[in-house]
C-alpha cells in the first residue's frame, strides 16, 4: 500500500520532467520545418512577412547577461570578502540575513524600480530618447544577482577549513597574499557555483527585463551599441504571446525561443553540476 | 609592512554599492508604497478605472489562491517522491534523481509557463485557468521542494533508521515514526520558500492564468483569477498617471510583505531547527 503510493509520487514527478521538454519540441516543430534552422542567425524579425530571425534576440540576451555579470560579480564578491573578512562576525551575519531578504524581492517589483527610477536616470544623464536600452537590462539584472553570488561567495569563504588559514598565518603571509592565494582559491567552487546559478537566473529573467529593454526587433547598430532598445529572449516570449495565435508559425516559433531559453538554461546547469 | 595597503580600500571601495543599492532599492519601494496602503486600497471605495473597482481585494486573493493550490499540488508529490528514493532506490539512482531535479531548476520559468499554455490551456481546452496556474506554479517549485525533504531525510542519522529496523517496524511505521518526527522543520522550511517562491513568480501566470480585472473571487477551478503580481505589470504601463503609480508601489509592497512573511519564517524555522532539534 505504502509503496505502490510513494511510487505514483515520484511517477508523476517523473512526467512533468518528461513532458515539459517533448511538449516544447512537438511545439517548435511547425516553425523549424517552416522557417528552418537557418532562422538562428538570420536577423529579421517581422512576424506578419513570415520573417522570423532570432538573431538579434539571441544578441540581446547575450548583452544583456554580459553586462550584468561583468558588473555583479566584482561588486558581489567583494561586498562578501568586506562581510566575511572584514567586518565583525556580528555583522556578518546581519548582512547575511540583509541580503537572504533582498533576494526574494520579486522580479516584476525591481522591473518598477528600472522603469520609474533607473530609466528617467539614464534618460537624462546620457542623454537618450527614452532610456529603454540593453543596458538598463544589464543593469537591473546586475542588481537581481548580486545578493545570489554574494551569499554563496560568503557561504564559500567561511567554509574554508581553519587550519589552512593558520598554515597562511603562519607562513607570514600578510592580508592580501592571504587573501588571494589561500581563501579565493579555496573557496572557488562555491564562488563558481555562485555565478553559474545567477547567470541562468539572469537568462531566464522576464519581467524587469520586458519592462525596461525597450521591445524593438532589431540588431544594435552597431552590434556593440548597447544605449538603443533591444530585444531579448524572454522579453520577446513575454510580448507577444497573447498576441500570436495557438497552431500558427507565429505562436511555434515563440515556442522555439523558448526551447532556445531551456536549450541555454539546461547548459548552464550542466556545467554547473559538473564539479571542476 | 602590508605589501598592498590599498587592497582593503580597493575592495570595500568596490563592495560599497552592493551593499548598499539594494538596500536603497528595498528602502525606496517601502518609502512610496507604505502612504497608499490604506483601507481605501483593499475596499475600493472611491477607486475606479485600472481594474480596481474593488480595490486589490481580488489580487490579493487571487495571488493566495494560485500559492496555496501550488503548494498543496507540489507538496504530495514532492515529498512522495524524496521518500520514495529514499525507501526503494539505490545510491545509483537516488544521483540521477537528484541530477534531474538541478537540471529541471535550470530551465526557466517562462519555459514552464510557455509548456503550460500548450498543455492545460490549449491542449486541454482549459482555457486560460486558475487550475493551469496552480499547476505550473507546482511544478516551478517542485524540484526545490524534493531537494530540501531529500536533504532533510538525509541528515537524519543512520543509528536511528537501524534502531527502528531492528525492532521491527514496517516502512510505514519508519516514517511516521522516526523519520517525519525528524525531518518536518527542514521540509515544512523547504516548503515556505517554495511558498515565497511561487508568489513572487510573475511571467509563467501572465499568459497562462490571470486576467487584467473583473473577478474578485473564482467561481471554479477553470476561471482565470486576477493576481498582485500580474496587476504591478499591467499598472507599470500607466506611468502617466500619480494615481496609478501610487497604486503600483503599494501592491508591490504588499506582494514583498506577503512574500517576507513566508520567507522570513522559514529562515526562523531554520535556524531554530539548527540551534536545537525540534520535536522529540
Amino acid at each position: 500500500m505504502l509503496k505502490p503510493g510513494l511510487g505514483l509520487a515520484i511517477l508523476l514527478m517523473l512526467l512533468a520532467a518528461v513532458a515539459v521538454p517533448v511538449f516544447l519540441l512537438q511545439a517548435s516543430i511547425p516553425f523549424w520545418q517552416a522557417a528552418g534552422i537557418s532562422s538562428i542567425w538570420s536577423s529579421e524579425w517581422y512576424p506578419y512577412e513570415q520573417l522570423y530571425g532570432l538573431l538579434p534576440a539571441i544578441i540581446g540576451t547575450s548583452w544583456a547577461i554580459l553586462i550584468s555579470l561583468a558588473i555583479a560579480i566584482p561588486c558581489s564578491v567583494a561586498a562578501a570578502i568586506a562581510a566575511s573578512e572584514m567586518l565583525p562576525p556580528m555583522l556578518a551575519e546581519k548582512a547575511r540575513i540583509g541580503m537572504e531578504v533582498l533576494a526574494g524581492i520579486p522580479s516584476i517589483v525591481y522591473g518598477l524600480i528600472g522603469l520609474w527610477v533607473l530609466l528617467p536616470l539614464l534618460q537624462s544623464s546620457l542623454d537618450l530618447l527614452t532610456g529603454h536600452s540593453l543596458l538598463a537590462a544589464g543593469l537591473m539584472l546586475a542588481l537581481m544577482i548580486l545578493p545570489t553570488i554574494m551569499l554563496m561567495t560568503m557561504d564559500a569563504l567561511q567554509q574554508v577549513p581553519a587550519d589552512q588559514r593558520e598554515a597562511g598565518l603562519s607562513l607570514g603571509l600578510d592580508w592580501t597574499a592571504q587573501l588571494t592565494r589561500i581563501l579565493l582559491p579555496a573557496a572557488w567552487p562555491g564562488i563558481r557555483s555562485g555565478i553559474l546559478l545567477s547567470l541562468g537566473r539572469a537568462l531566464g529573467e522576464t519581467m524587469a527585463v520586458m519592462l525596461v529593454v525597450g521591445s524593438m526587433d532589431r540588431l544594435p547598430q552597431p552590434v556593440y551599441n548597447i544605449l538603443q532598445p533591444a530585444q531579448t529572449l524572454t522579453s520577446r516570449i513575454g510580448r507577444e504571446i497573447g498576441e500570436a495565435a495557438f497552431g500558427s508559425i507565429h505562436f511555434s516559433s515563440l515556442m522555439a525561443a523558448g526551447l532556445m531559453l531551456a536549450i541555454m538554461g539546461l547548459s548552464i546547469s550542466l556545467l554547473a553540476n559538473k564539479r571542476p | 609592512m602590508a605589501k598592498f595597503p590599498w587592497m582593503k580600500f580597493a575592495i570595500l571601495a568596490v563592495a560599497l554599492p552592493a551593499l548598499t543599492l539594494p538596500v536603497a532599492c528595498f528602502s525606496y519601494i517601502v518609502w512610496q508604497g507604505l502612504p497608499s496602503l490604506n483601507w481605501q486600497i483593499f475596499s475600493g471605495q472611491g477607486m475606479s478605472g485600472f481594474g480596481l473597482e474593488n480595490g486589490l481585494y481580488g489580487q490579493l486573493t487571487g495571488s493566495l489562491l494560485l500559492m496555496l493550490g501550488a503548494a498543496a499540488i507540489a507538496a504530495p508529490v514532492a515529498i512522495g517522491t524524496a521518500l520514495f528514493s529514499r525507501l526503494y532506490l539505490n545510491n545509483r539512482l537516488r544521483t540521477h534523481i537528484i541530477t534531474l531535479l538541478h537540471l529541471m531548476q535550470g530551465i526557466p520559468p517562462i519555459v514552464y509557463g510557455l509548456c503550460g499554455l500548450v498543455v492545460f490551456v490549449h491542449i486541454l481546452h482549459w482555457g486560460i485557468s486558475l487550475l493551469a496556474g496552480m499547476l505550473i506554479l507546482a511544478i516551478i517549485i517542485m524540484p526545490v521542494l524534493v531537494l530540501n525533504s531529500l536533504h532533510a531525510l538525509e541528515r537524519i542519522p543512520l543509528e536511528h533508521t537501524e534502531a527502528a529496523s531492528s525492532l521491527g517496524l514496517t516502512d510505514a511505521q519508519l516514517i511516521y515514526r522516526v523519520w517525519l518526527p525528524e525531518a518536518w522543520p527542514a521540509m515544512l522550511t523547504g516548503l515556505l520558500l517554495g511558498m515565497a517562491r511561487a508568489l513572487s513568480e510573475t511571467a509563467p501566470i501572465l499568459f497562462t492564468a490571470t486576467v487584467f480585472s473583473g473577478v474578485i473571487w473564482p467561481e471554479s477551478l477553470f476561471e482565470p483569477v486576477t493576481s498582485l503580481q500580474t496587476h504591478i505589470f499591467y499598472l507599470a504601463q500607466e506611468g502617466a498617471n500619480a494615481q496609478v503609480v501610487g497604486i503600483a508601489w503599494g501592491a508591490a509592497t504588499l506582494l514583498i510583505g506577503l512574500i517576507l512573511l513566508f520567507s522570513s519564517s522559514a529562515l526562523l524555522l531554520r535556524r531554530m531547527d539548527k540551534r536545537q532539534r525540534i520535536g522529540p
